[in-house]
């Protein structure tokens, strides 16, 4: 064993301890590839994680299809795929809490806040991975959408559109369940813990019928849901303003605006809630 | 305001009812090695986790280099690195990977980071293992891989928390030799542990902690000096005999039952004593007229382990009987 040199030229306390704007996006960067590294290696949870949006995508619009007629010049594989989709990425963000409660338990969550940096990068470092892996996976859904027969009425740019509120809504929920994964710090208790709270909300949305035709007492619900907000705003982008105002009875102007208002809604009230149990311990 | 080193005033932490930590006071002078030592639940990973920023104490202050825990946490945070009773690493990275995250996250440059990764490595004998994932290292290897972490950005003060707690006889040694070599390159470190070897071999300083309190102060040969004399150990033929002795041995050295420690599975008694080698003759005329035989006789000086029950009135391993069962507390965050 030898000894410890120290050729390297240290930085002082003052050095380390300040915090420019470019230093907390480094950090934040840091430990983003740090999460998409350990992403890349766990092969079985890209594997599953990729089967099960892909399984329910084609179980959804072949079973259903089948069975239901909405009338309203739209086949059901149309009406539901964009739902699905929305679907799995309340799946996949559940994966951000677990993975934060396996940080909490390994210890490398106070590793982090024991290092001078800002208490904000870990979380925002989390959300930007998982964001990146929410594309990802919804550019591949999309893909699989169009092998099954499902037709995007608004064209490339809806496509598109449809993409960026899938990720701009997975990631809220990632804001969501990182504060759930703090809160319960045991990785086999987030997963119920998140689901508890958006299965319900799940249902009780536009997701697999139209509002009007949901039982009377759960309309309300289904139209103030943020889940509703995303989907019509999904559904709208996919297939035009015209569809979506046949079956939702919703602009999609409205929908958007709705979805906008929520989405801002969630991400700051649980980031800062997230952020808040990570600063404290 | 103190300059360098720790200062600690005061402390008090409160768990719910469970008072943790009841004003807790000790200094480590800057370049020195101050062990706390003390049993399970005594208050050493909670008085740990208030010195490195993880938890926000109830009362007391406290300096760590001369920058004050509470009010400046982020200059705490730059000088000081922290290795927690359980390896805090990531499992799914390589060694090297696990040091360069915690280097570039502690302000070093990539190539410094990649650089000084190398030579952590090295020290700590991990070089063949470097960029294997860290999940198939033994217990020993992370342990290692663990301290080598904190030590990524050369902090002024290091804070090991019973950082061989679980670990064989080979690690410990090898561990205890690092802490030695930064003792030696002028580290402040401030040490937890419930072993008293451990604390007599590492330790500039002793102080012991129960109950949430600081209860004595010290050098080792200080502490033993205070416990006073020698240990007279006897093992007895027959076993089911040591509590005759014990009687007869506290009779004869007039000392009370609760400074004798015996062991009635080994058959062994233990009993502080004044004078020397004629202690030795006294206990075996003690028990001899009574027709106890001795199988081994001997003459220790104290130990810290007899120092720890002098103070304290229980062996050290033994938890408090208050505290409260936790799960292992794998982080701060738990348990809350």
């Amino acid at each position: 064993m030898t000894t410890l040199s120290q050729p390297i030229a240290f930085p002082t306390a003052e050095e380390r301890a300040a915090l420019p704007p470019r230093r907390v996006l480094g950090d934040i960067t840091i430990l983003a590839q740090r999460n998409l590294r350990r992403l890349l290696r766990n092969t079985g949870l890209i594997v599953f994680s990729t089967i099960q949006p892909l399984m329910q995508l084609i179980l959804f619009a072949y079973v259903f299809t089948s069975v239901v007629d909405l009338g309203e010049g739209i086949s059901y594989k149309d009406f539901v795929v964009p739902a699905v989709l929305v679907q799995s990425m309340t799946f996949s963000a559940m994966g951000s809490g677990v993975g934060i409660a396996y940080d909490l338990q390994s210890g490398m969550i106070d590793r982090f806040r024991v290092l001078p940096i800002a208490r904000s990068a870990f979380l925002v470092g989390r959300i930007v991975s998982d964001s990146l892996r929410l594309g990802l996976q919804s550019i591949l859904l999309v893909a699989a959408s169009l092998a099954i027969g499902f037709h995007f009425q608004n064209g490339f740019v809806g496509a598109v559109g449809m993409i960026v509120v899938l990720v701009l809504f997975g990631m809220a929920l990632t804001a969501f369940s990182a504060w759930i994964g703090l809160a319960v710090g045991d990785p086999e208790s987030v997963q119920p813990a998140v689901f508890i709270p958006v299965l319900p909300l799940v249902f009780t949305s536009s997701a697999f019928a139209p509002v009007s035709r949901l039982p009377e007492w759960m309309q309300p619900v289904a139209y103030v849901n943020p889940i509703t907000a995303a989907i019509d705003a999904a559904r709208g982008l996919a297939l035009g303003n015209d569809t979506l105002e046949r079956v939702s009875d919703v602009s999609l102007t409205t929908s958007l605006l709705q979805f906008a208002a929520w989405w801002v809604a969630i991400v700051v009230v649980f980031t800062w809630l997230a952020v808040r149990r990570y600063r404290r311990g | 305001m103190p300059q360098s080193g720790v200062v600690v005033e005061g402390l008090v932490k409160r768990f719910g009812s469970f008072e943790a930590l009841r004003g807790v006071d000790f200094a480590v002078a800057e370049g020195t090695v101050v062990g706390l030592l003390g049993p399970n639940g005594a208050g050493k990973t909670t008085t740990i986790n208030i010195l490195t920023t993880l938890l926000p104490a109830d009362s007391g202050r406290a300096w760590v280099a001369g920058y004050d825990v509470e009010r400046q946490p982020q200059l705490v945070r730059s000088v000081i690195g922290l290795t927690g009773q359980y390896s805090a690493v990531d499992e799914d990275l390589t060694g090297r990977e696990n040091l360069v995250l915690v280097g570039r996250l502690g302000r070093l440059g990539k190539s410094a980071a990649r650089e000084r990764a190398g030579e952590l490595l090295d020290v700590f004998d991990l070089t063949e293992a470097g960029d294997r994932l860290l999940r198939t290292y033994s217990g020993g290897m992370r342990r290692r891989l663990d301290l080598a972490a904190s030590l990524m950005v050369a902090p002024q003060v290091l804070f090991l928390d019973e950082p061989t707690t679980g670990l064989d006889p080979r690690s410990r040694l090898q561990l205890w030799e690092v802490i030695g070599g930064l003792r030696s390159v002028g580290t402040t470190i401030v040490l937890t542990t419930q072993y008293m070897e451990e604390a007599d071999q590492l330790a500039d300083r002793i102080s012991v902690i129960d109950g949430g309190r600081i209860i004595a102060e010290g050098t080792a040969d200080e502490l033993k000096t205070r416990v006073g004399g020698n240990v007279v150990h006897l093992t007895l033929c027959d076993r089911t005999a040591t509590s005759k002795a014990a009687d007869l041995l506290a009779r004869a050295f007039a000392v009370a039952h609760g400074e004798l420690v015996v062991d009635d599975d080994l058959g062994t008694v233990q009993v502080p004593v004044a004078e020397g080698s004629a202690a030795l003759v006294e206990a075996v005329r003690a028990l001899d007229g009574e027709g106890v035989e001795v199988a081994d006789l001997g003459l220790r000086r104290p130990s810290l382990d007899d120092v720890f029950l002098c103070l304290t009135g229980h062996i050290a391993d033994e938890p408090r009987p208050d505290a409260p069962m936790l799960r292992r507390p794998r982080s701060s965050m738990r348990g809350r």
